[in-house]
């Protein structure tokens, strides 16, 4: 009884939201309008406009390549070349999973090393500094006599170019450890193997998912260039040289796709969980 | 004169530790080891290849060879990079439209264009010009978008207070608080270029230094080959840390950016 005498005339009900729906999504609402609208100029160009003969030889419209990414993905079929798309893409998977966990191994022990010892990190800088400013494939020919034409040639560049962004930032983490901690544990009787579990490892772990995501990319970006020129008969780059070689710009764009649409995947993951280790901090990790 | 060895320990430990290097390489292969030129080389054999090319004026000549795009294409970028940058973070809705495309083609793999983009543009400066572009527009692009968005209005207010007007707001704080985003910027995109320009060198090309250091690979002229690779990483190395120097001398209040 008492509940249904309130006065209505006393509550004021906010005012109701003014945000429109186009207002809430505008960002999505422009961004997607927009790359809708290339791929339609670039749909509609050469049915408006013609293309020149030569041209032809180069243009590929999206349909084309969507045609071609379903019967390439879907339909499994052959490529002109060799083999179907599935068995170029689990080459080029296996050789980056397999040069990606190769620098994983070496980059981790390694940095915590350069970031726990003053004088070893001294006289490493100037070796890691000059690897990382210069681009990886400048050794792809030096690897290509050593490890001969094929697999290990593109198992080292992808070592190569993934193992410098992971060995900066796990010492980077390891050296942004706190020191009060780590005098506390040491108080506390542990030696080193258990400072570096109890403390530095911990801390140093978003630094180093920080890394990932940089050796990631790197790594994808050392399968394709790697593959180009490293004379392996299966692997996505292969594809892409040989389709360019005959003409098929759709295979390349749809290898192409396919190579956008990992990365992004594999880097959004990573993105995740860096976010969700790093929540519990309260300053934003700096990365590399 | 302990006090400076103390001091400058880093750097003394940094020039012992390449000095060291060096050595060890090349008595390794002095004695310890038989050399096989066709598999290896030694620092003394890749000084006197590197000192053979650079009396016959070779080293200067694929220098320029490989300068030539890698400005075009570089400058190219950076006024491209910088003029859609200013318009993202100017202007929201530009903004909004174009950073996830942007986005997706910045995170992206793209050297894998390589190969198109040397079918349409042939092998020489304008196919090469065009993969330093792409790969080194975005992070200007990117960056001078985050620096426009972040300058502070306040102090543009406060310039407007205090009677200033758009050229003093202009040059007093907008290009100063822009400009060491672009620069950071200009770091990340000199290694995309390099990238670039080796790929395309690598690719096809018929001078240059990548296209050296692949021809000396193939001719199985390893302390050449070696020499080239050295002359490419000095270059990278002053291009980078170049670029933080001048980071640290110019915004020294912007360190670590």
């Amino acid at each position: 009884m008492a509940t249904s005498t309130v006065e209505p005339s006393t509550y004021i009900a906010p005012p109701p939201a003014e945000e429109t729906y186009y207002e809430a999504h505008e960002p999505t609402i422009l961004g997607g309008g927009f790359i809708l609208a290339v791929f339609a100029v670039w749909e509609l160009y050469p049915a408006i406009f013609g293309l020149s003969k030569g041209m032809k030889l180069f243009f590929a419209t999206p349909s084309d390549i969507i045609a071609a990414l379903y019967s390439l993905l879907i339909l499994n079929e052959k490529l002109p070349m060799v083999g179907t798309i599935w068995q170029h893409f689990n080459a080029s998977t296996g050789t980056f999973l397999f040069g990606l966990g190769l620098s994983i191994i070496v980059a981790l022990p390694l940095g915590v090393v350069l970031g726990r010892s003053q004088t070893v990190d001294a006289m490493f800088d100037p070796f890691i500094t000059a690897f990382n400013a210069t681009p990886r494939l400048v050794f792809l020919p030096i690897v290509l006599i050593w490890f001969g034409v094929g697999f290990w040639t593109v198992i080292a560049i992808v070592f190569l170019g993934a193992v410098f962004p992971l060995l900066i930032n796990t010492y980077a983490g390891v050296k942004n450890a706190d020191k009060l901690l780590i005098n506390v544990v040491r108080s506390f009787g542990a030696n080193e193997w258990q400072i570096n579990k109890l403390v530095v490892l911990p801390n140093s772990l978003p630094f180093i998912i920080a890394g990932l995501r940089l050796a990631i990319g790197r790594a994808i970006l050392g399968v394709v260039v790697a593959e180009f020129f490293g004379g392996t008969e299966f692997g996505l780059g292969v594809i892409m040289v040989q389709a360019s070689q005959s003409y098929r710009v759709d295979i390349l764009f749809a290898v192409l796709i396919i190579f956008m649409v990992v990365s992004l995947l594999i880097t959004a993951a990573v993105k995740q969980i860096e976010n969700r280790l790093s929540r519990w901090r309260p300053a934003k990790i700096k990365t590399f | 004169m302990n006090a400076w060895i103390y001091e400058k320990r880093r750097l003394l430990l940094g020039v012992a530790a390449v000095i060291l290097f060096f050595l060890v390489w090349e008595v390794i292969f002095s004695g310890l080891v038989k050399l096989n030129p066709l598999f290896m080389s030694k620092p003394s054999l890749i000084w006197s290849g590197f000192m053979y090319d650079l009396k016959s004026g070779k080293v200067l000549f694929e220098l320029m060879v490989s300068v030539r795009p890698f400005l075009f294409g570089f400058i190219a970028a950076v006024v491209v990079g910088i003029v859609v940058g200013t318009f993202m973070g100017w202007r929201q809705k530009v903004g909004y439209a174009l950073d996830p495309l942007m986005t997706a083609l910045y995170a992206s793999p793209l050297v894998a264009v390589a190969p198109l983009v040397i079918i349409i543009f042939g092998v020489g400066v304008p196919g090469k010009t065009f993969l330093i572009f792409v790969l080194s527009v975005f992070p200007f692009i990117f960056n001078t978008y985050a620096g426009v968005k972040a300058v502070d209005q306040l102090l543009v207010n406060v310039v407007r207070s205090m009677g200033g007007n758009d050229k003093d707001i202009y040059f007093k704080v907008i290009v100063p608080s822009v400009l060491p985003y672009i620069i950071a910027g200009g770091r990340y995109a000199i290694g995309r270029a390099l990238v670039g320009i080796l790929v395309g060198e690598f690719y096809a090309a018929s001078a240059g230094i990548g296209y050296m250091i692949a021809f000396y690979g193939d001719m199985y002229a390893i302390d050449r080959m070696f020499a080239y690779i050295l002359i490419m990483m000095v270059i990278a190395v002053a291009f980078t840390e170049g670029i933080r120097w001048a980071e640290r001398a110019a915004f020294p209040w912007r360190v670590g950016m």
